[in-house]
């Protein structure tokens, strides 16, 4: 039997979908990106450069298809859906990474028990309605007892039991306790930050420290791979020529900080300490009824005096 | 700089949320700037750009007194880069594409990448030639597909300049990372390729890298047509779409090497991830069927004859020594 032919025809198939370069052309799958590194011939360049660089792109799309196409796939409506790989060029991001939440108290707690998060449907089926009402929000089913026309109360509650009012009043509660216990979240998460920088700091102080007080200052110590040069604090100096502006600025802030009231040393320079203490002196004079039944006083016997006259 | 502004209702607070920084991010926005004056040629690559780039472009339709390159103009009264980092910050865009034809750098179009609302890199270059999507009668691709891109020429593995611009337009058209594609959805391939390597770019040292010995580079987009084969792998065959640009490279902002080491972090991987081989190539590790993280460690043979023992004074003598290793096997016989 020849195959001879079936082999050709099946190489023949290939050579159709496989590009041959001299550096093998480098696909990023995850990016839909191809690079030929192959150095630009010059001379199907210069003779058509559209159809030179219609059949560069046409080498290259064609190697990337071959990936793509041989990617594991996933069935969907639209047809099938090809699982990329992650992409191997690094481009920078627009946005720093997302800063990671600390845990909340009942967070922690559900990850030690391994208690899986379940999420609540928004709608939930009215039995007696026979339709699907808000869980909470407008018409919610939460509201329900604070709005129904009858409620049915126990035969001994007391005479001004407001079933409306209780069932009212324990939702309030409930809104009341879940912020609370957000803020306890928040301030706790914010408490472990602090320390954690604080210990950072503590730390990086103590090394720097400790590294100095050898004999000789640490100069023979041994170092370690990867330690760093301690650096101490480095004088920053102006430059000294400045133009014009920068300078008027500079010395309008520096008037100013010296005028402001927060580097002054004594807050009231002016009022002298006196001798009289007003306060015990008016007390005195007015036999402990305060200074304006004194006014009054005073008043009264001038209008006296001019009654006599 | 922007007002922080509280959300007051659930929807502003949905809107803000989705402006937050994400792991995996989206799709770069991209504003297309007039600067003060823009000629026919400048107007018309924008609009196909933008074309492109379509349902994450926002057009800016004024002109605006913007030169990213000087440091501060002296026409308006705050420096271009601010009104750039305004402009981020407001429309949440991290790409920008400006227009700006002057006497002495005629058609330029200058890309500005941003990161966390400020001017990373920038890039300029020169339109030389340009034929738009309108003049080239074919089929479009349809606004929203995802491109595919092709490099063309070593120069975009070697020469920095290159490398950054080949940065810069992935960035620009296909920076975002997606789990899947359909396949009946690829539709265009934005190429880019350069004339052949001038003589001195390939010897000479940095020295020679003047914009004039640079090559010039080739934009074009083509719609793809896909043939049967025979096999899986389609046959592909290009159709031009357009646009046509040739550029030359111009001026250039290279990024601050700190911002570049912020915006180059990744996030940590997942222990998934790892038991996927992904990360470094870790030795020992292998994920058995139940999907456990199994690891092999292999210990040195262990030196018994320097095996610290109960030391007593009884046993210091080392003439006794034979006798404690015989009473202790039968001890232990004992014990059990």
């Amino acid at each position: 039997m020849d195959v001879s032919s079936i082999l050709a025809s099946h190489n023949a198939k290939y050579q159709l979908v496989t590009v041959e370069k001299e550096t093998p052309i480098e696909v990023d799958a995850g990016f839909l990106t191809v690079t030929d590194a192959n150095s630009i011939d010059e001379d199907t360049f210069n003779s058509n450069i559209e159809e030179h660089l219609q059949s560069l792109a046409r080498d290259g799309v064609q190697t990337l298809l071959a990936k793509l196409f041989s990617l594991p796939t996933l069935p969907s409506s639209d047809g099938p859906l090809a699982q990329l790989p992650p992409p191997t060029t690094q481009l920078p991001r627009s946005k720093p990474l997302p800063k990671i939440k600390p845990l909340t108290k009942w967070e922690q707690f559900a990850k030690a028990k391994g208690i899986q998060k379940k999420r609540k449907d928004k709608k939930v089926w009215d039995e007696e309605g026979q339709e699907w009402v808000n869980r909470w929000g407008k018409d919610g089913k939460n509201k329900q007892v604070e709005v129904q026309w009858a409620t049915e109360i126990k035969l001994h509650a007391a005479e001004d039991h407001d079933p409306r009012k209780a069932a009212r009043d324990a939702r309030k509660a409930r809104v009341v306790k879940n912020e609370k216990q957000r803020f306890a979240n928040t301030a706790w998460a914010q408490r472990a930050v602090e320390a954690r920088e604080q210990r950072k700091t503590e730390i990086q102080r103590t090394l720097a420290q400790s590294r100095l007080s050898t004999a000789s200052m640490g100069n023979f110590d041994k170092k370690l791979e990867g330690e760093k040069k301690l650096r101490g604090i480095k004088r920053k100096f102006e430059p000294t020529e400045r133009s014009v502006e920068q300078e008027a600025k500079a010395s309008l802030a520096l008037l100013s900080r010296m005028e402001s009231d927060s580097k002054k040393m004594r807050k009231n320079p002016t009022s002298e300490k006196s001798v009289l203490n007003v306060r015990k002196a008016v007390r005195f004079a007015s036999k402990g009824e305060g200074g304006v039944a004194l006014g009054r006083k005073t008043a009264g016997e001038k209008s006296k005096k001019g009654g006599k006259k | 700089m922007l007002r922080v502004v509280k959300p007051r209702n659930a929807r502003s607070k949905r809107a803000l949320d989705a402006r937050e920084p994400k792991e995996i991010e989206d799709a770069r926005i991209a504003i297309f700037v007039k600067g003060t004056h823009t000629g026919e040629v400048v107007n018309n690559v924008m609009k196909d750009l933008m074309a492109l780039k379509r349902p994450d472009a926002i057009s800016f339709s004024k002109k605006n007194v913007i030169h990213p390159f000087d440091e501060s103009s002296p026409t308006s009264g705050s420096s271009s880069i601010q009104s750039l980092e305004f402009w981020s910050a407001k429309n949440d865009a991290s790409l920008f594409a400006i227009g700006q034809s002057t006497k002495k750098r005629p058609n330029g179009l200058t890309f500005v990448r941003m990161y966390d609302g400020k001017v990373l890199d920038m890039v300029e270059v020169g339109i030389e030639n340009f034929v738009s999507m309108n003049d080239i009668k074919s089929a479009k691709s349809t606004p929203g597909h995802k491109p595919l891109m092709h490099f063309a020429s070593e120069l975009f593995d070697t020469h920095p300049r290159f490398i950054q611009l080949k940065s810069m337009l992935m960035s620009f058209f296909n920076g975002e990372e997606v789990e899947s594609i359909c396949l009946a959805g690829i539709e265009h391939v934005i190429s880019v390729s350069c004339a052949p390597t001038p003589v001195t770019l390939n010897t000479a040292s940095t020295s020679a890298d003047t914009a004039t010995s640079l090559p010039k580079v080739y934009i074009r987009a083509y719609t793809t047509k896909l043939l049967s084969s025979g096999t899986r792998i389609p046959r592909v065959e290009l159709v031009n779409m357009g646009p046509s640009i040739d550029l030359v490279l111009r001026r250039h902002r290279d990024p601050d090497s700190e911002m570049l080491k912020q915006a180059m972090r990744r996030p940590k991987l997942k222990k998934t991830d790892v038991e996927k081989g992904l990360g470094k190539k870790r030795k020992n590790f292998e994920v058995d069927e139940m999907g456990d993280l199994r690891g092999r460690v292999h210990v040195g043979k262990q030196d018994l004859d320097k095996l610290q023992t109960r030391k007593m004074k009884g046993l210091k003598g080392g003439a006794f020594d034979g006798e404690t290793e015989e009473e202790r096997p039968t001890k232990r016989i004992k014990t059990s």
